[in-house]
């Protein structure tokens, strides 16, 4: 091959990305998730507990755990959905902090709205139709970031790190809740069997959506496993990086500090 | 090993705190009480099941977390300890024994201990918005002289029970039996050190 070959080969890969097993441009792919979070935002807290059998629910206080979140503090909820763990940061940092509550999906960000206000969570938390790859907030901005499945639905995942270093302030600690890589064989199996034959089909029930459910189960797969997240963590600058496996590591919280 | 049991202190504060505020919220005074704590944490150390509850008070209530941050005070215990800690002529002695560990501002643990002593739920109030006030007034009588039943007789099984033990079926001992057999096994350990030195007096001789 050529040189030229070659570059435009390397051009053509550096513009292409996974979106579930598919191979698309990497402009194509914000559009695609856009459509699956449009489609899936009214049943989306039905199906989260539906598919997790409620577990989701304790997978999010873990990461309020080791946020050591305290009264007062400023929070970015980023990828925040129907706002689950910005609930729980509101009640906690009470009237003297924030929690910014960031979506780039704007049928998820209505639903999140919605439900906080019905829960009367209205006095510090205010809403952001961000993309994390370029977050419009200033350098040194937040206490604490958390992004609870999201991450693996980025585009650029580097770019996203990258931003949310930039806006945490120093000190300040991010808190990546993600799908991951079972750490038993015998449960990746199991796993494998229910992510792809039960939850279309769960998806399907509900939802009226089995190709959302699809892409989830996809997307799960090509993210990355939990040590290849906390060196992409560390290349952003995330310094004291760790992990913990939940429920044997089908989801793992990543926890890095800015210093 | 089954991966859930590693969220089960997570599933514990999940169930636990809504049903403790909603306690707090039951209670008028409490709010008011709860003022006197606000911001403080305390953390509570299960030394045998290795787990570390933190107790946050708010304004309008108590959260429960489970985190190693650093708190206004530790209380570290065994889980079979802790309902002794009710009872503040113990706690010398269960430091004393090693059973009782506090680290940090001990007023901030009696705070959260009177808090909790004082928590005195009106579970008529609630009732009466779904059935009325008389109807919850003659509920909340008749639980009350329920519970006080119930509690008499618990009493009067445990003495039954502990005679039964006692005299009838002669399982365990009654307090003189012990304090004999106490002084038996004292005297027999003395006899015992007295022949081991009369032992060595013996093998010394038949050494030289």
């Amino acid at each position: 091959m050529t040189e030229q070959h070659q570059d435009a080969a390397q051009t053509a890969q550096n513009t292409t990305t996974h979106f579930g097993f598919q191979t698309v441009q990497a402009e194509q792919k914000v559009s695609l998730v856009a459509n699956v979070f449009h489609s899936v935002a009214a049943k989306y807290d039905v199906m989260n507990d539906l598919m997790s059998l409620g577990i989701h629910r304790l997978w999010k206080r873990f990461t309020i755990d080791c946020s050591g979140v305290r009264p007062g503090q400023k929070v970015l909820d980023l990828a925040g959905g129907t706002g689950d763990l910005t609930a729980l940061f509101s009640r906690r940092v009470g009237p003297t902090g924030q929690v910014v509550l960031a979506d780039i999906n704007e049928s998820m960000l209505n639903v999140g709205k919605d439900k906080l206000r019905d829960l009367g969570l209205v006095n510090n938390i205010s809403y952001v139709q961000a993309n994390a790859e370029a977050l419009p907030f200033a350098d040194n901005s937040f206490d604490i970031i958390t992004i609870a499945f999201g991450l693996r639905n980025v585009t650029d995942k580097d770019a996203a790190l990258r931003s949310m270093f930039r806006v945490l302030k120093p000190g300040g600690r991010l808190l990546v809740l993600e799908f991951s890589k079972p750490t038993e064989a015998w449960l990746s199996k199991v796993y494998d069997v229910y992510s792809f034959k039960l939850l279309p089909v769960m998806g399907k029930l509900v939802a009226n959506d089995s190709e959302s459910y699809q892409y989830l189960a996809e997307s799960i797969r090509m993210h990355p496993d939990q040590d290849t997240l906390r060196q992409m963590m560390e290349h952003a600058g995330f310094a004291q990086t760790s992990y913990h496996n939940l429920t044997g590591g089908i989801v793992a919280l990543h926890r890095g500090y800015k210093f | 090993m089954l991966p859930l049991p590693a969220l089960l202190p997570q599933l514990f504060c999940l169930i636990a705190e809504p049903l403790l505020n909603r306690l707090i919220r039951l209670d008028p005074a409490a709010q008011a009480r709860l003022q006197g704590l606000q911001g403080r944490q305390l953390a509570v150390v299960l030394t045998d099941l290795k787990i570390r509850l933190v107790l946050t008070a708010q304004p309008n209530g108590i959260w429960l977390n489970q985190h190693q941050e650093a708190v206004d005070c530790v209380v570290s215990t065994r889980l079979d300890s802790l309902q002794q800690l009710q009872d503040p002529s113990q706690l010398t002695r269960l430091i004393r024994e090693q059973a009782l560990d506090i680290d940090g501002d001990l007023q901030q643990l009696q705070k959260f201990s009177q808090f909790f002593q004082q928590l005195q739920p009106d579970w008529a109030e609630h009732l009466s918005g779904y059935v009325g006030d008389a109807a919850a007034h003659r509920i909340a009588s008749q639980l009350t002289q329920l519970l006080q039943l119930l509690q008499l007789k618990l009493q009067s099984a445990e003495q039954q029970l502990a005679a039964l033990a006692l005299e009838e079926l002669r399982l365990s001992p009654v307090g003189a039996e012990l304090a004999q057999f106490s002084t038996d096994v004292s005297q027999l350990q003395a006899r015992t050190e007295q022949l081991a030195r009369r032992l060595q007096q013996l093998s010394a001789l038949k050494g030289k």
